[in-house]
């Protein structure tokens, strides 16, 4: 498991508050029952202190949209930590 | 840590929570392992490490992750609304988690986002039903519902701000008329996107002119139950960038970026901190490198890098000038130093240009003793608990070892260059008060004096002609007025000399105050070494023939001087007077007012039963009673 994916599984599996969290590229929001407003802000915060980026508005809003996943989004986490 | 055993992993939970912030951040995953290998397991004290690595130095990241650890804070729950205009959800996760780090304990209730007008004023709300004490209108500059078009004169720029003005008070008025609440009110941030740029606050008519005028007017003219929060103070403290960063608002509608909030979540929780009578009281200093550059002992007062003609002692001059000014509005100021006391002194007799003075100390403890054992001395010495000291110390060893034995005090980390001193301290908030008295000013001369009266009682032969030696002199007066704020004060702070702990704001003792089945008794003291001011609140409720004790609570600067005796022979005289046969008082134990369990057995009380952990005690007022000989004179007034 690539770093990234594992410190992410890390941030899930704290804001979420559950070790049990496993994550695979095709999970999405409907996936966590506990992912509402509150929880995805927190998810943000967190990602964005872990990795030490900086989300666009449109990136924040993206892993509540149609079409994207668990995968697309360690696709984009991987992209800005490299050009860090 | 109290009666639990020592666990597998201490030496690693120990180790963090020793540390400075710089070294905590490499620690804390290993923590986060020891801890959750000991949590919900009751003989070791899981609770008890995670309140301790809270601090507003953490991210949002590991608050999130300690407080699955951090049980709610135990004790009666004031209830607390906290009424957005932006969403309220991130900041109210993390004010909780300070509270209940801090043992405040709160029941909160969170309005819908954005309806904090309806809230308050329609009679059959949610939050009516609730029935808050304090209010938390936790708003922002969005929620000026009446920001002028831009060319707006003056005049009319002027009359809007007073009708915006008038909604505010509303909302204020009923808090106040319809609950009872204290009201905690943000002022305004003003953002950075001005359309004017410097000229804005040349035309009355723009945004950025018309948000200071509010800020300006809440300042002047809010009532004393209304506590300001001021934004603008944590954009300065922290960055107007991250605060200001419409990302969050635009997704979550968050009143400010996450960075930020942290450091205003912990802003509020001081001002709650405050409101419940539990701001820090005294800060200890150290003085090599402290508030000098270089030992004393070594380099001599001349040698000290201290003053005019370096950069390094003009910024050690400038963290005494700001010692100073906390001294000036009544925080004690100690010194607890490892030197010898007469050169630890002499910098201070000898330099002229030493900002501090003797005089500014209340409490001088210069030995080669640990500085643990010596913080204890000083709270004695002091009469005040462990827990309001702030230590204020450059050495990072000596840091980690009060955190280690005297876990109560608070030690702040210091960055290694003394021109950071001052903001590092101001940034944790400990001195938060929600009034300033004028007795406020003085108390920091109380406390010397007290010191002062201690040394003579310890000379003295026996105790009482020591008391009668200070011929004190007590003034006995309802609340009023004059001195409701500085009671209302005493009701909400007093830990340790207070028989229930009963908290009431200002509207409610004004309510007491006037209501004839009550009376209400200040006590003020003054004698030889000076004036202690108000120390002591009686709040006694007559119900038929027994008179109820409700809340007596005393300053603990002013114990063992025979001000219990002389009360309770008052209270037995309001008694007469209002024909009651019995006096009722009650002992409800908390985790600070163990010194008041024996108090009415001792002063002639007759046990009378218990509820629960509150023992009750009867006192009958017989015609024979001989009250106690006391060693104050009343002074008539008036």
């Amino acid at each position: 498991m690539s770093d990234i994916r594992a410190e992410l599984q890390d941030v899930f599996r704290s804001v979420f508050d559950d070790e049990e969290i496993v994550l695979k590229d095709e999970m999405t929001a409907a996936d966590i029952s506990e992912w509402d407003s509150l929880h995805h802000i927190s998810l943000i915060i967190s990602v964005e202190g872990v990795f030490g980026i900086r989300l666009g508005t449109a990136e924040i809003a993206q892993l509540k949209q149609p079409g994207q996943n668990i995968g697309t989004f360690i696709q984009m986490l991987e992209k800005k930590v490299k050009a860090k | 840590m109290p009666n639990k055993m020592t666990g597998p992993d201490d030496d690693v939970l120990e180790s963090y929570i020793q540390a400075d912030a710089s070294l905590r951040a490499g620690l804390f995953k290993s923590f986060i392992r020891a801890l959750g290998s000991i949590f919900g397991k009751p003989e070791y004290d899981s609770a008890s490490w995670a309140r301790r690595a809270i601090s507003c130095d953490l991210d949002y990241f590991s608050l999130h992750k300690l407080r699955k650890f951090l049980p709610p804070a135990a004790g009666a729950p004031i209830r607390l609304a906290v009424l957005g205009g932006p969403t309220t959800l991130q900041l109210v996760e993390v004010l909780k988690i300070f509270l209940d780090a801090e043992g405040v304990a709160v029941e909160f209730y969170e309005g819908e986002y954005g309806l904090f007008r309806q809230e308050i004023l329609s009679p059959d709300s949610k939050l009516d039903r609730f029935n808050p004490q304090i209010i938390f209108l936790a708003t922002s500059h969005r929620d000026l519902s009446r920001v002028p078009k831009t060319g707006m004169n003056a005049a009319q720029a002027a009359a809007t701000a007073k009708a915006e003005l008038a909604d505010w008070f509303k909302l204020w008025e009923t808090a106040k008329t319809r609950w009872g609440a204290t009201v905690i009110q943000n002022t305004f941030d003003v953002p950075p996107w001005s359309s004017l740029g410097h000229f804005s606050g040349r035309c009355a008519g723009s945004r950025e002119n018309y948000i200071s005028r509010m800020n300006c007017l809440f300042e002047d003219s809010a009532p004393m139950h209304v506590v300001l929060h001021d934004l603008r103070a944590l954009i300065n403290e922290t960055n107007g960038q991250e605060w200001f960063d419409p990302r969050f608002y635009l997704e979550a509608k968050m009143p400010c970026g996450p960075k930020c909030l942290i450091v205003y979540a912990h802003s509020v929780m001081t001002l709650v901190r405050a409101l419940r009578g539990r701001s820090k009281k005294v800060l200890v200093l150290d003085l090599d490198n402290t508030i000098w550059g270089g030992v004393v002992g070594d380099l001599g007062p001349g040698g000290l890098v201290l003053g005019q003609g370096s950069a390094e002692g003009e910024a050690y001059l400038a963290f005494q000038e700001y010692l100073k000014s906390l001294h000036a509005r009544g925080i004690v100021l100690a010194v607890c130093s490892k030197n010898d006391e007469d050169k630890a002194k002499e910098p201070f007799r000898t330099r002229d240009d030493m900002a501090l003075k003797l005089e500014h100390i209340a409490c001088f403890v210069a030995n080669w003793q640990d500085k643990a054992t010596n913080l204890r001395e000083i709270a004695s010495r002091l009469d005040v608990g462990l827990d309001s000291l702030v230590l204020v110390d450059d050495n990072p060893a000596e840091r980690a070892l009060v955190r280690q034995l005297a876990p109560e005090v608070s030690v702040p980390d210091f960055p290694e260059d003394p021109a950071g001193y001052a903001r590092a301290l101001a940034r944790q908030r400990y001195f938060e008060t929600v009034s300033f008295t004028e007795e406020d000013g003085r108390r920091t001369d109380y406390y010397a004096q007290n010191v002062l009266r201690k040394e003579l009682a310890s000379r003295s032969e026996d105790i009482s002609s020591f008391l009668a030696s200070l011929n004190m002199v007590a003034r006995i007066q309802p609340v009023s007025d004059l001195n409701i704020e500085r009671a209302v004060q005493l009701i909400n702070k007093s830990n340790q000399f207070n028989l229930t702990t009963r908290r009431y704001n200002l509207e409610e003792v004004r309510r007491i105050a006037g209501d004839p089945s009550w009376s209400t008794v200040t006590i003020s003291l003054k004698d030889n070494h000076g004036d202690s001011g108000l120390i002591s609140v009686l709040l006694l409720h007559q119900e038929g023939p027994n008179l109820d004790i409700d809340t007596w609570l005393m300053s603990c600067r002013v114990l063992q001087r025979g001000v219990e005796q002389f009360a309770l022979k008052h209270i037995v005289g309001v008694a007469r007077d209002r024909g009651c046969t019995e006096v009722v008082g009650r002992y409800s134990p908390t985790e600070k007012n163990g010194m008041v369990k024996e108090l009415l057995p001792r002063l002639g009380f007759l046990a009378d039963g218990q509820d629960g952990a509150t023992t009750r005690w009867r006192f009958p007022v017989s015609a024979a009673w001989n009250s106690p000989h006391v060693h104050i004179n009343l002074e008539v007034s008036r």
